[in-house]
């Protein structure tokens, strides 16, 4: 599965199962699913380090949201003790119910995690900056730099606080956090400027700009779009009519073709184009009826179980065995994975008897 | 010249434009006759809100990213982003007290040393990362971008403060040798007050809470004011407090430090590279000078 867009699109399911329900029983069963593709790109060399403990961070967040939702929130019937005083936020009834959901949120974010790491695992950095769109080249370069860099941050987060404290650096006030900041700050600049040059070698953004009618065009029919929004938002506000989403749609599309006239601009060059396999298709056809067994109202799938609640008593939720199933698509990039693994090992068995 | 007085003017539309979409409950009372409290056209509202405001975020991302079309800002502004996005991401899982959030400090110290673009798309962009990798996305992330751009936006207005905090230094009179800092710092708890005041908006007039806290339409101008006031002193400011001190604090403690580095870094960045060779290539300002 070489496909970017296969990749982004199975992230988006999983964010989108993660987003739409709150029932643990699914969020854990999404967070293997997510787990075991990490598991199997890691197995087959296809991964690159990783960059933390997934599992010792899973475990502070779910630690964590469990313990903050459980100290401020005190809904819930099933009272475990009650913090005295008058503390603002604290002090008050801690529930099971509250632990609960806190539990469920560190499990949503887990599960969210999980999904971006394995994305970075799976996908160098070429076929990121291979999905950007042309008009914004620019920002989306920035942001997938910024994606890339960020598991790179957190580990030098980690390396920097271990290196102080081995130095006997103990932090006791908020001053003592400076030699953990400067160094990560002044690290990461100086990978800023190797990075500016990698990228000015390779002749990035090195075309001439165009000339400034060709600028200005896409640009005037931004700008009417966005007077005409702004237009029909009042016009909407004040009616009940067609008027203002008329004014609303024209917007649109102003904007839009502004967006696409400024792409259109944009020169890039493409060393090699990644192409559509059928393993691409699967799991795009996997994901898709997932999504619409999780969002449409269709009889007997248990659809009602993605909904969990645990206020005000604490119940066990509910399972339905064909959302269950339908779930599991999100395995298809790791059983693929695995599959050419296993291909490609037999080929180089055969070829070593060969030679 | 023509091209900046347009850049100008798709800034300020694009700007007021989100503004006009984001304070929507102070006005609407005098454009709509309905009334009801709290449910006035909550089904569409929030999706049409979060359309408008993320195509107004398009356009003024597309006229930021214009200036920072050149190698060295957009891998000092990934590697930057990344930085305040593992910020957000440690502070979402370690969840500090009240509002309190790390992300402002960077936000706005960038801002004010590399300019209002820069300082935007900081803000904009940090929000960006950090929604998709700490799962903060929903239809609240187009107002979060917006006022996030809009605080690194505004930080090089301190300049001239700053400035004649320098030339009064240079002049050999004996001024506060972290006024700029404490400026800074009041610049940052300003903000921490009205980045709440500013997102509490895309959700007030939907919540359904005591008569005098929440949105009505039909009331005047002054009413829906007074009744905001009142949901803002009972429902946030306690938390926009902490997050206000807590950019008051960590611009104190770490803002020197942070200038001093994003200063010198700025330096080393502002060079060209020329087809001529290295006797061509020259520092920015370097050139008049030879």
């Amino acid at each position: 599965m070489k496909q970017p867009w296969a990749w982004v699109i199975w992230l988006v399911a999983v964010l989108v199962m993660l987003t739409i329900t709150r029932n643990p029983l699914y969020l854990v069963l999404i967070i293997m699913c997510v787990a075991f593709v990490g598991l199997a790109l890691r197995d087959i060399g296809e991964s690159f380090p990783q960059p933390f403990s997934m599992w010792k961070f899973a475990g502070w967040i779910i630690l964590l949201a469990t313990a903050f939702n459980a100290l401020t929130s005190h809904f819930g019937d099933t009272v475990l003790f009650t913090i005295p005083g008058n503390i603002p936020l604290i002090s008050g009834n801690v529930t099971l119910e509250a632990m609960v959901y806190g539990a469920t949120n560190g499990l949503i974010l887990t599960g969210m995690l999980a999904g971006f790491t394995v994305l970075n695992l799976a996908l160098p950095v070429r076929d990121l900056i291979s999905l950007i769109p042309r008009a914004f080249f620019p920002v989306a370069v920035v942001t997938s730099i910024a994606v890339t860099y960020l598991p790179t941050t957190l580990r030098q987060i980690q390396q920097i606080r271990e290196a102080q404290e081995v130095r006997g650096h103990q932090m006791r006030s908020l001053r003592d956090w400076l030699p953990l900041l400067m160094p990560l700050l002044v690290g990461s600049l100086e990978h800023a400027m190797q990075l500016a040059e990698a990228m000015t070698a390779r002749g990035f953004a090195s075309s001439k700009p165009g000339t400034s009618r060709q600028a200005i065009y896409p640009r005037l029919l931004m700008l009417i779009g966005v007077l005409l929004l702004a237009a029909g938002w009042v016009v909407q506000l004040g009616t009940t009519g067609w008027s203002g989403w008329v004014l609303i749609v024209l917007g649109i599309i102003l904007v839009i073709s502004g967006l696409w006239s400024l792409g259109r601009q944009s020169r890039r060059t493409v060393y090699h184009r990644p192409g559509w396999g059928w393993q691409d298709g699967l799991v795009i056809l996997g994901v898709v009826l997932m999504i619409a067994a999780g969002t449409l109202p269709i009889p007997g799938m248990g659809g009602e179980t993605m909904y969990y609640e645990p206020y005000p008593v604490l119940k066990l939720p509910g399972f339905s065995l064909w959302m269950g199933i339908s779930l599991l698509a999100l395995l298809i990039p790791g059983l693929v994975a695995i599959s050419r693994g296993a291909k490609e090992k037999r080929f180089s068995e055969v070829e070593k008897a060969g030679g | 010249m023509k091209s900046r007085l347009f850049s100008l003017a798709i800034y300020l539309t694009a700007t007021l434009s989100g503004v006009l979409v984001l304070l929507y409950p102070f006005f609407l009372p005098t454009l709509s006759s309905q009334t009801g409290f709290g449910t006035y056209r909550a089904g569409e509202m929030p999706a049409l809100m979060t359309l408008l405001l993320g195509l107004c975020l398009l356009v003024l991302l597309v006229e930021a990213q214009v200036p920072v079309m050149n190698t060295k800002l957009i891998a000092l502004l990934g590697v930057l982003v990344a930085i305040n996005s593992a910020l957000r991401f440690i502070e979402t899982a370690i969840p500090g007290p009240g509002g309190f959030t790390p992300i402002f400090f960077l936000i706005i110290l960038v801002g004010y040393v590399f300019g209002g673009r820069v300082g935007f798309l900081m803000g904009a962009l940090t929000m960006l990362v950090s929604a998709l990798v700490t799962g903060g996305v929903g239809p609240w992330l187009p107002g979060q971008m917006f006022t996030a751009g809009w605080v690194g936006m505004s930080a090089p207005l301190l300049r001239p403060i700053a400035g004649s905090i320098r030339s009064k230094k240079m002049a050999g009179r004996k001024v506060g040798v972290n006024l700029e800092i404490i400026s800074l710092a009041l610049f940052g708890m300003a903000w921490g007050f009205i980045y709440g005041a500013i997102m509490n908006l895309w959700q007030w007039p939907f919540i359904i809470g005591p008569q005098a806290q929440s949105w009505a339409a039909g009331l005047s101008l002054g009413m829906t004011i007074q009744h905001y006031l009142a949901f803002y002193l009972v429902t946030s400011l306690v938390w926009d407090t902490i997050a206000a001190l807590g950019n008051v604090l960590l611009i104190l403690a770490f803002g020197a430090a942070t200038l001093k580095a994003l200063r010198r870094f700025q330096q080393r960045f502002a060079f060209k590279y020329s087809v001529d060779g290295n006797n061509a290539s020259v520092r920015q300002g370097e050139r008049s000078a030879q």
